[in-house]
């Protein structure tokens, strides 16, 4: 077999390996070991690579980004900060109707602009506005649903651990794909929100809501949430200015939260012990897939398939627009049955060279911006998509009571308008750059 | 029989040693060997790991050649690493072929593992910098960013405020105020869009320029060993003082070109006279100490190695 | 004997929370390594310093961490997979696949930890340090080292425990898993 076949039934027989139930990471890693053997024609390459790979894989400056932001996580959960948040939010949409639903995504969003990551904030927040949402009459199907899409909130609003993964892959600049993260996150809040608007509106008693608070009590309440504001400005600012690296901007978060769960008296040895263990299976888990993926990338370049691939699709003159579609639908049908990290890795090493020698009228640092959000947007439409949607597992094993079809059926709305947003963006890309040309 | 040989490098493939020095050096190889040595060249790290790794890829076999900078891995070059003393060589060129002379006498048993295609340099690296640096005192307290241990020494010793940072972070760090100025050579400019971040560029009067780096393009031992005897005289006839001189000019056109740059830019670029070189020359005179007793600690002879470097490099003028 | 409150369980799920904790504790280090040399960089102009080579710092640190945690999180069952498939499957057969899949990570560990001593090795007989602070990279392979014996070691626990479960014909008890 040539090399060039080789890599193509590579990525099939992850799938395979996938859909077996072996661990995502350990089967990239596997194919792209025994595929590097099989062109070698000899396991010594493939064996003396591994006597730095994995070291070299973890011991990387520019992931540092990733624990930090878990970390930082962790300690913003003990901070207790998503009640607040909520509180604030409450205070302002509580007595619309559908206000407790709509305070739900205005926390989430908040909770994401201190949050790199999805199930994190769907955890938070759910614990604080799932036992609010039932106290004040909203069904099992909408609660459940809102939280979970909230909950994406987490990583569309910077900081995102994906984003960071994503700008290491490809090599772009973690600061201005955050920049460009911005408006498209605001967007998804808004249009869950009007989501939530049309909702209790057509299903009539759906929802109560809460008494109308005095401005002065919404202020106060919207003020208590200052240090949430303090660390997103210190973090997101200090990227932004050039004063930190994304990994001195993570540690200076994950110190701001945890000075902020210091003085909410949260933080004794079971805490950080217990924040310790949830940062090493959450890291673990993505630097196993990280690590798979430089195995199969490695085999992937040996066998020359993404380089043949990205020739190829040059000299068709396909309408890039085309291609734009066809690669979005299949991320949208894997994004359903898979996790979003190891799609990103999956899939990124292959088609971001075959994007980019597409003409969209772009350069290649925007291309790569805007590219890079859409991509993040549609997996992250994988974390709320039935049936395999992270989030709405976890959301839905903290709504006892909630069967799982009522949970995938209130979600559905909140994906209609992710559809809705991501053609947006897709069809506007001054819609991601705009804030990224304004500020660089 | 037909052989393909795997390169692997860590620049993208459009910058100047790739571009203009590898991809040249293969296209030749191949035409020499009527098409019977094929190569596939991977820039960017494309066959994975880290670029400290480069090294041990051709020497273990990962792949068959590699260019890298010896620096990476500092302490693995040790009696090499004399050319990355302040004020050694002239310009890429005339370092190049000192550097590969003085490795074959003297430091040959540090690249033992691999079949040596080339060794070379860099031209002599400088200051560019937001605030003119005209005396050394100009140097007092800025932030400047280093690449090697050897160079962040040499900035402490001045009176800089050394930074370590990778290369592809220069152009964030000047444009963000993180760093006050950067020492590379005029080769890298251009890509790192330094001389529009930037408007004053320092270089001395001297024989010699303030730095260099040096560079391996190495080949695995087996990789080479397998090659019948005829490719194996293509290879060879490829390889050794020359290439290394080649890989050392084109680094200097790369320099010229990004000085050129920098002047229809408008940009000062200053020339220190002799008197004030001295200075800098003398001021760097302890970080040349400090190796030496280093060396001394390692049981290796530096001043005797010193000296041949010097010799190598006044052999070339 | 491969239950986790075994006696044997009790050592290997200790041994891991261990490693675990020992690397969170050097990211919590690590950030406040970062912090203090920001203040340094800050406030340069009052005397202070960066923290020399605060790169390298954080990249030995990593080195360290994710070697370490990998062991918790194999034993808690924290990697992703996709079980839309094999849920259809049925107890048995999952239990089985779970056993595969076992040993498939037992010999990914293993073969990782046997390069990672040829790497370190390698690193002792070169002398290759840090480029700024001169740190031997043979002690960072060592620290990263650790990790991946104790993840070699409790792979082996890890088969058994599902191994056990099969042959009874029992689902393994669900575990912890991760958040990302
Ligand atoms: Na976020
Ligand atoms: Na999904």
């Amino acid at each position: 077999m040539t090399p060039l076949m080789l890599g193509f039934l590579g990525l099939p027989l992850v799938l395979v390996l996938i859909f077996l139930r072996v661990p995502i990471g350990l089967a990239m890693l596997g194919v792209g070991v025994f595929g590097s053997w099989l062109i070698t024609g000899s396991f010594n390459p493939v064996s003396a690579q591994f006597k730095n790979l994995t070291y070299s894989t973890y011991a990387s400056y520019s992931l540092s980004v990733v624990p930090l932001f878990l970390l930082m996580g962790q300690f913003a959960t003990l901070g207790g900060l998503s009640s607040g948040l909520f509180n604030a939010a409450a205070a302002w949409l509580g007595h619309k109707r559908g206000g407790v639903a709509m305070a739900a995504i205005g926390a989430s969003a908040g909770f994401g602009a201190i949050c790199g990551s999805s199930l994190a904030t769907a955890a938070t927040m759910g614990q604080v506005a799932l036992p609010e949402l039932k106290k004040y009459g909203y069904s099992g199907a909408l609660s459940t649903g809102t939280v979970a899409a909230g909950g994406t909130l987490g990583i569309l609003i910077p900081p995102s651990i994906i984003l960071v993964i994503f700008a290491v892959l490809t090599e772009q600049n973690i600061a201005k794909l955050f920049m460009g993260a911005f408006v498209p996150g605001i967007l998804a809040a808004i249009g869950y929100i009007i989501v939530i608007m049309l909702y209790v509106r057509m299903v009539p008693g759906s929802g109560g809501v809460r008494e109308r608070l005095p401005y002065g009590r919404r202020f106060r309440e919207l003020a208590k949430t200052w240090p949430v504001l303090a660390v997103f400005v210190a973090v997101i600012g200090g990227i932004y200015a050039g004063i930190f690296t994304p990994t001195e901007a993570a540690a200076v978060g994950a110190a701001g939260t945890f000075l902020i769960a210091l003085a909410a008296r949260s933080l004794d040895r079971k805490s950080i012990v217990q924040a310790c263990l949830a940062t090493a299976s959450a890291t673990a888990m993505i630097f196993l897939i990280v690590l798979g993926a430089a195995a199969l990338n490695s085999f992937l370049a040996l066998s020359q398939v993404p380089q043949v691939l990205a020739a190829w699709v040059g000299e068709q003159g396909f309408n890039p627009w085309i291609v734009m579609i066809l690669v979005l639908i299949f991320y949208l049908v894997m994004g359903c049955v898979m996790d979003s990290l190891s799609m990103i890795l999956l899939t990124v090493p292959i088609i971001f060279p075959m994007m980019s020698v597409l003409d969209f009228g772009l350069t290649p640092d925007e291309f790569g911006i805007w590219f890079g959000i859409i991509v993040l947007i549609v997996v992250e439409v994988g974390l709320i998509t039935p049936p395999v949607g992270m989030n709405l597992f976890i959301i839905n094993s903290m709504a006892p009571g909630t069967r799982l079809s009522d949970t995938y059926r209130g979600v559905l709305p909140f994906v209609a308008s992710d559809m809705v947003r991501t053609a947006i963006l897709v069809a506007f890309p001054p819609v991601t750059l705009w804030l990224v040309w304004m500020l660089y | 029989q037909e052989v393909t040989l795997r390169i692997h490098q860590m620049l993208p493939a459009q910058a100047t040693i790739p571009a203009q020095a590898i991809e040249p050096w293969a296209a030749k190889v191949s035409d020499e060997s009527d098409g019977r040595i094929k190569f596939e060249l991977y820039p960017a790290m494309q066959l994975g790991g880290a670029p400290p790794e480069l090294f041990d890829q051709a020497k273990d076999g990962v792949v068959d050649i590699i260019w890298t900078v010896l620096g990476y891995t500092p302490g693995r070059f040790p009696k090499s690493e004399v050319f990355e003393l302040p004020f050694m060589i002239p310009n890429g060129e005339v370092g190049s072929a000192a550097f590969y002379n003085y490795v074959q006498e003297n430091s040959a048993d540090e690249f033992a593992g691999v079949h040596v295609i080339a060794l070379h340099t860099h031209g002599p690296g400088l200051f560019h910098s937001k605030e003119p640096v005209t005396s050394l005192e100009d140097l007092n307290g800025m932030k400047v960013r280093g690449g090697s241990r050897i160079i962040s020494d040499m900035l402490a010793e001045l009176g800089a405020e050394p930074i370590g940072m990778p290369v592809p972070q220069v152009t964030e760090a000047l444009s963000k105020g993180v760093i006050d100025a950067t020492t590379i050579p005029w080769e890298v400019t251009p890509s790192l869009r330094v001389a529009e971040l930037v408007q004053n560029h320092t270089g001395f009067t001297s024989q010699y320029g303030l730095y260099t780096q040096t560079f391996g393009f190495v080949m695995n031992m087996d990789s080479y060993n397998n090659l019948p005897d005829d490719l194996k005289a293509v290879i060879d006839a490829n390889s050794g003082l020359e290439t290394s001189r080649m890989f050392g000019r084109v680094m200097d056109n790369g320099d010229a070109t990004g000085l050129s740059i920098a002047v229809n830019a408008g940009n000062n670029v200053v020339q220190l006279d002799e008197a004030e070189t001295a200075r800098w020359i003398e001021a760097a005179g302890p970080v040349v100490d400090r190796w030496l007793a280093d060396m001394d600690g390692q049981g290796i002879d530096g001043q005797s190695l010193l000296d041949a470097a010097r010799a190598a490099v006044a052999a070339e003028m | 004997m491969f239950r986790d409150e075994s006696l044997l369980g009790r050592f290997i799920v200790g041994m891991a929370r261990l490693m675990a904790i020992a690397g969170g504790l050097v990211l919590l280090a690590m950030v406040g390594m970062i912090v203090v040399s920001i203040i340094g960089r800050a406030l340069l102009f009052v005397g202070l310093k960066p923290i020399t080579g605060d790169y390298e710092l954080v990249s030995i640190g990593m080195g360290f961490a994710i070697f370490a945690f990998m062991p918790w999180a194999h034993l808690t069952r924290s990697h992703a997979l996709v079980a839309l498939v094999t849920d259809s499957f049925g107890l048995r057969v999952n239990s089985w696949i779970l056993v595969i899949t076992d040993i498939m990570m037992l010999a990914a560990s293993w073969f990782i930890a046997w390069r990672l001593y040829f790497g370190m090795m390698d690193k002792f007989a070169y002398r290759e340090t840090t480029l700024l602070l001169r740190f031997p990279l043979s002690w960072a392979y060592a620290m990263a080292f650790v990790g991946a014996v104790v993840m070699a070691v409790v792979a082996v626990y890890v088969l058994g425990r599902s191994l056990s479960y099969a042959i009874k014909g029992e689902a393994e008890p669900k575990q912890a898993g991760a958040e990302v």
